[in-house]
């Protein structure tokens, strides 16, 4: 590989041939000056994130897990590629690149200045030499590549996820303007590849410059890139001692470059590079469906003012990198309401760096008593924290880890305990506080809709059974569910299932009360219902709702509750594989299926209910948005208690269009009802209701078990 | 300065319900209880003329009177704002009327002394709007009921208030206190006591008294000071509705037939 005669001690890189000692010194004071810079930068920035609360530290027993998921999600760049493939792969280009080249530097480094001086090894020469180039050439190479896609993308695709348009300001407010991010992107693309073009460069003209020493000229094709660019310099006439110049004044811009953009890493979107990493590895994977237990007895419930805020939030509101995923996926932002969780984000990341200090440091008890929802600039708006679905869209595609959805129910509950929000809500949670459901109804009329069924349903308070059915609000008073839980309740039936509900007893499960922030009145009816399932005797829960479902799986746990719940699509089709129910037809209908954000995103509920589906024989036809990107009804987040202001768009009607592009649809089948209650109404209100219908999963598994002849029950038999 | 504001735990029914075995009442097994829709207005008021006024300066008293039952509307009354609390035991209020129940609330305001008494406008379970009028006319007080606007800064000699009348009138008063002043709906926005707060009002003490501890006599209390008595309860028989079925022209026949019937 190398050519004869050519010693290899002396196939290595010049660096600082031809340098006075003078330029030796400014060198290494620059460097030192940079190298300082940026350790206070990261000084300055911890001393930021220790200004929030430190609740709920990092279990230092799960570190090895979390470093080793975060090493494993950071060199797949498994979440960059998500619904943004080519960015998330040029990203890719980008951060191998980079990581070589600093690698590559770094080596340089560990032997000029500390191995060789230290103990004298030198190991930067001769064939480790030559591939050190070729490597460095094709780091460079994806380097450039990936920044030069990422300029195009901004500058001629320019995706509306990029626009900095925030619609929780209107133009004429102060902190409308987020343009300022804008000329911060471009900087750090031109930056880095004015470092990377100069890098180039400046090989080229070493080797036209040093053409006369075969160590390095008969060696330049191990520089491919930079082997060319010397091809060329020496094609328009630069000669050796032009082409040392040339390279005097490029290794200077190359160094200058270089060492500035880390000083400045700290200050800049460049901080991603650590903040995204350490983001991901410090949030809850269970974000979306456990919120944080409030302390009831603590001086503040939610979040007031910034230093009441998790220190992880703060963050990884530096971990940010405005993707936009979350803005894009946002069903509140895309019907028009005042809120995109990117400007959530960025508005505590503003006022972290505002009154925390960003790069000096400031007085800590001033800052953290900055108050964070109000009308002033800077502020969350009450209207914007309301507009939130809680419905995980957010959080679930943000690469990097952020918990909008907590955050946002945090400050929520501060609203809910100053009494601000929509009169419509407050009388719903008083009615929930007074009679245990949302309906303001009576709670002896709970299990009416009972009534209606030739059989009777087990009271599970009474007598033990195997499988409880904890029925939910809108299953038990809203006439259309009412219809579903009848349905349900026959297929249980039919199939021998001993099963049982609390008929009286049962009160709203609370997950709704939780998300929309009102924290104690959540507690006070988990409490209520956990005991009296307490009272009861059965081997699991199983629910049509998903809201219960997810309420009842995850978040009971942390008030003494822990069950075996299943929502009643894997309950059905756990049935179907155990043969108990067996469809009698097969249904010729196109249909459609709108994932529950509660069953869907939430707790990964995708599979089972096209399971179901599959069996009834309909033929499904997925819309755009389903599975993890699916899109919220409008009524989550206690949302479907608060009606949508008029003239707006709401959030259903756009799902419901969206179905209704599907040509020859028969039905959009929903799992939950309050989907039902929300997107028929939006089916109505899109003109849509003789177009097609709107169904339950369990209603067309009904429809499909029916034989053209009535069947003969069997008799009820423990199951399980 | 005090604000006293008696408040009410009142009843909701069912959709279906019985009653009471005597007939003169609803079985309360048959009832929702919450604080009086009206009384969180008065309640709403008072708490706004503290939060206005230097902080100390006005102390919000809420009162009723009932069993320990009740005090969950006084816990609710602390969590949105008021400072103390008293309940006034009902043990031999059985047969008291609004005007029995009157004289207690007199009583409370002879011994706290307040400088404005609010009361809701009216009970949402009876309906009266007899029992702050009655307050008023038994302190001797200036009274001013159904108040639907009201200014007043603690220490002042007179409170602003304004009443709406009919035909869309407004009356606006100048009312010399101590008053009585009874709050119409949508005078304010009550705030939501979230169950945090009310969870914490549970920390505070609430006075329990009987009506002998105010200064009643036998004499003022239950029946004996009451001006009516209950006699019975009933649901009246309603008009029956009718579905009409059939095809439109079927529809259309019937209906004729029963405006011709009406008519005569």
């Amino acid at each position: 590989m190398i050519p004869s005669g050519i010693d290899p001690s002396k196939v290595t890189r010049i660096l600082f041939q031809d340098f006075s000692p003078w330029m030796l010194a400014i060198f290494y004071v620059y460097a030192i000056g940079c190298m300082a810079a940026f350790a206070w930068g990261v000084y300055a920035q911890i001393h930021k994130y220790r200004a929030g609360r430190r609740g709920d530290r990092l279990a230092w027993g799960d570190i090895g897990r979390r470093l080793l998921d975060t090493a494993k999600t950071i060199a797949s760049h498994r979440t960059l590629r998500r619904r943004d493939t080519a960015a998330g792969r040029l990203h890719a280009f980008i951060f191998y690149g980079f990581a070589l080249l600093f690698i590559g530097t770094a080596t340089i480094t560990l032997q000029e200045d500390i191995l060789g001086p230290l103990i004298g090894l030198e190991f930067w020469h001769g064939h480790f030499y030559l591939l050190f180039k070729l490597t460095m050439t094709l780091a460079g190479t994806g380097f450039i590549c990936g920044l030069l896609y990422m300029m195009w993308r901004r500058g001629w695709l320019k995706p509306p996820k990029l626009d900095y348009a925030r619609p929780d300001r209107t133009p004429q407010d102060a902190d409308f303007s987020r343009e300022r991010y804008r000329i911060e992107d471009w900087a750090f693309l031109w930056t880095l590849l004015l470092i990377g073009i100069t890098g180039f460069l400046l090989s080229g003209a070493r080797m036209v410059w040093l053409q006369n020493d075969p160590a390095v000229w008969d060696t330049r094709w191990w520089a491919p890139v930079g082997a060319s660019i010397a091809a060329g310099l020496k094609a328009v006439g630069f000669t050796s001692a032009g082409a040392g110049a040339l390279r005097m004044g490029l290794w200077w811009l190359h160094g200058v470059l270089a060492l500035t953009f880390i000083a400045l890493i700290p200050y800049t979107k460049a901080k991603h590079i650590f903040t995204a990493a350490a983001s991901w590895m410090l949030r809850n994977p269970e974000a979306i469906r456990h919120l944080p237990l409030g302390d009831l007895d603590a001086a503040r419930i939610g979040y007031r003012e910034l230093g009441d805020v998790a220190s992880r939030y703060l963050v990884q509101a530096d971990a940010c990198t405005k993707c936009g995923r979350c803005h894009e996926a946002c069903p509140a932002r895309a019907a028009g309401y005042p809120l995109s969780p990117r400007d959530v984000v960025l508005t505590l990341r503003e006022q972290a760096n505002t009154h925390l200090g960003e790069v000096l440091p400031k007085p800590r008890a001033a800052g953290c008593a900055t108050p964070l929802i109000g009308l002033a600039t800077g502020e969350y708006r009450p209207e914007t924290l309301w507009s939130c679905r809680q419905c995980g869209a957010c959080t679930e595609i943000c690469p990097v880890g952020v918990e909008h959805v907590p955050l946002i129910n945090m400050l929520r509950r501060t609203l809910v305990d100053e009494g601000e929000m929509d009169p419509a809500l407050q009388r719903t949670l008083g009615a929930v506080n007074k009679t245990g459901n949302c309906f303001n109804e009576s709670r002896r009329k709970r299990p009416n809709w009972t009534k209606d069924l030739p059989f009777k349903i087990k009271d599970a308070r009474k007598e033990p059974v195997d499988v409880l059915w904890f029925v939910g609000d809108y299953a038990s008073f809203d006439p259309r569910n009412q219809k579903v839980s009848r349905a349900f309740a026959r297929i249980l039936h039919s199939a021998g299932i001993d099963f049982g509900i609390l008929y009286e007893g049962e009160t709203t499960a609370g997950n709704d009360v939780r998300r929309v922030g009102e924290e104690g009145l959540f507690q006070q009816l988990a409490e209520g219902n956990i005991s009296t399932l307490g009272d009861c005797s059965f081997n699991r829960i199983v629910t049509t709702d998903p809201h219960s479902f997810n309420t009842l799986k995850n978040e009971y746990p942390d008030l003494g509750g822990t069950y075996d719940v299943s929502h009643a699509s894997a309950f059905l089709k756990e049935l179907m594989a155990d043969g108990r129910i067996t469809p009698a037809r097969k249904l010729d209908f196109t249909v459609t299926y709108h994932d529950p954000c509660h069953l869907g995103r939430l707790n990964k509920g995708y599979d089972a209910p096209r399971e179901v589906l599959a069996a009834t024989g309909v033929k499904l036809v997925e819309m755009g948005k389903s599975r993890d990107n699916s899109f919220c009804c409008g009524g989550g987040g206690g949302r479907v208690w608060v009606p949508d202001p008029p003239g707006t768009t709401k959030v259903g009607e756009i799902r419901a269009r969206e179905a209704a592009e599907i040509h020859g649809l028969d039905a959009l089948v929903v799992n939950c009802p309050k989907c039902m209650t929300m997107l028929e109404d939006a089916v109505k209100t899109t003109g849509n209701e003789r177009n097609f219908r709107v169904l339950e999963l369990t209603e067309l598994l009904a429809e499909a078990l029916e034989p053209e002849e009535p069947a003969v029950l069997p008799a009820p038999a423990e199951v399980g | 300065m005090k604000i006293l504001v008696p408040v009410k735990r009142v009843a909701s029914l069912d959709d279906e319900f019985e009653l009471r075995d005597d007939g003169r009442d609803v079985d309360p097994d048959f009832c929702e209880f919450d604080l009086n829709e009206f009384d969180e207005y008065a309640l709403e008021a008072a708490v706004q003329i503290k939060e206005a006024a230097p902080e100390g300066s006005v102390e919000v008293v809420v009162l009723t009177i009932g069993p320990d039952d009740a005090d969950d509307v006084l816990r609710k009354a602390l969590a949105k704002g008021a400072d103390r609390a008293i309940r006034v035991d009902d043990a031999g209020l059985e047969e008291a009327d609004r005007v029995a129940i009157a004289r207690v609330i007199a009583k409370v305001a002879e011994n706290e002394e307040p400088g404005l008494v609010l009361c809701g406008a009216q009970s949402a379970d009876q309906g009266n709007a007899q029992t702050g009028m009655s307050v008023a006319a038994l302190l001797g007080w200036t009274r001013a009921a159904v108040v639907s606007k009201l200014d007043f800064a603690p220490g002042a000699a007179t409170a602003q208030v304004e009443r709406e009348l009919e035909g869309g009138l407004v009356e606006c008063l100048d009312v010399e206190t101590p008053a009585v002043l009874t709050i119409q709906l949508g005078i304010n926005t009550p705030r939501y006591a979230s169950l945090r707060s009310i969870k914490q009002a549970n920390a505070k003490p609430i006075e329990c008294l009987t009506p002998h501890d105010v200064g009643l006599s036998d004499a003022e209390i239950g029946a004996a000071g009451a001006l009516s008595r209950v006699r019975r309860v009933f649901v009246p028989e309603r008009g029956r509705g009718e579905i009409i079925a059939g095809t439109p022209s079927q529809q259309a026949a019937r209906l004729l037939e029963i405006i011709s019937e009406v008519n005569g």
